[in-house]
């Protein structure tokens, strides 16, 4: 399925539309959503650091999903670099 | 960008349109039950690191940073045990030195509650809600902050109710 993933921090640099868009198979995990963004941003997006992927996290507008968690159907999700507010 | 109900008004307020404003923070937290009020306001320093800073943009997931202000406030309300009158907004946008980043406020019936609730609430602020911070420097470079990141399961542990950890922001 297209999944869609919204961007933000220092990732917004992989896409100046400020989302991406990933083929994920039906069932993956978010662990597997890590690897594949991971792999589309080093092919993709060398502008930034695939690496930042490992410390970000993955949510819906209401929570975040944990590497263990499904990703959810027909939702858009978001990736989340550490943060730094205040 | 804001949800307020009797006790709790949390916001993200777009800097082209808006300042955040300590006035309405300490009118929302003011009851005649509270005898005080903590405030704490977050505001653009101008050195960073050694370099010096000529703003910061602020970049935030919206909707998510208002649940996560909501969450705070009610973790706020559960660890003090006390009636509890609580403000959180936060800028979004691009922001010049001086300008106001982030506003907490807290109104208790005492100093002591008022002080922890607001401690708590900017420190879970700071490490718990999705907002990005990008400087920018004087000879025209720009910069994301390195942050805190919300996707290891101990960070809740981690960070606790109590504060200040040891990385610098």
């Amino acid at each position: 399925m297209k999944l869609r993933i919204a961007l933000y921090g220092a990732l917004r640099e992989a896409d100046p539309r400020g989302y991406l868009e990933l083929d994920v198979p039906p069932g993956s995990t978010i662990a597997s959503l890590r690897e594949l963004l991971a792999a589309h941003l080093r092919e993709h997006a060398p502008q930034v650091n695939a690496g930042l992927v490992r410390i970000c996290a993955f949510a819906s507008s209401e929570e975040i999903l944990h590497n263990h968690r499904e990703v959810p159907e027909g939702l858009e999700l978001a990736v989340l670099p550490p943060v730094s507010g205040g | 960008m804001e949800t307020v109900t009797d006790d709790l008004h949390v916001a993200v307020v777009e800097r082209a349109e808006a300042a955040l404003d300590v006035a309405a923070a300490l009118d929302f937290v003011s009851d005649p039950r509270f005898g005080g009020i903590a405030v704490f306001v977050g505001k653009v320093r101008d050195f960073n690191l050694g370099r010096q800073v000529t703003g910061i943009s602020y970049d935030l997931f919206v909707p998510l940073a208002l649940r996560t202000f909501q969450a705070i406030g009610e973790r706020a309300r559960a660890d003090v045990g006390a009636p509890l009158k609580l403000y959180i907004a936060h800028a979004k946008g691009d922001l010049g030195l001086g300008d106001l980043a982030v506003v907490v406020a807290a109104g208790t019936p005492h100093r002591a509650e008022a002080f922890r609730a607001c401690r708590l609430a900017i420190e879970a602020v700071k490490h718990e809600a999705p907002i990005w911070k990008q400087e920018h420097y004087v000879d025209g470079d720009s910069a994301w902050s390195e942050g805190c990141s919300l996707c290891e399961p101990s960070s809740e542990d981690a960070h606790g109710a109590h504060g200040e950890h040891g990385h610098a922001h």
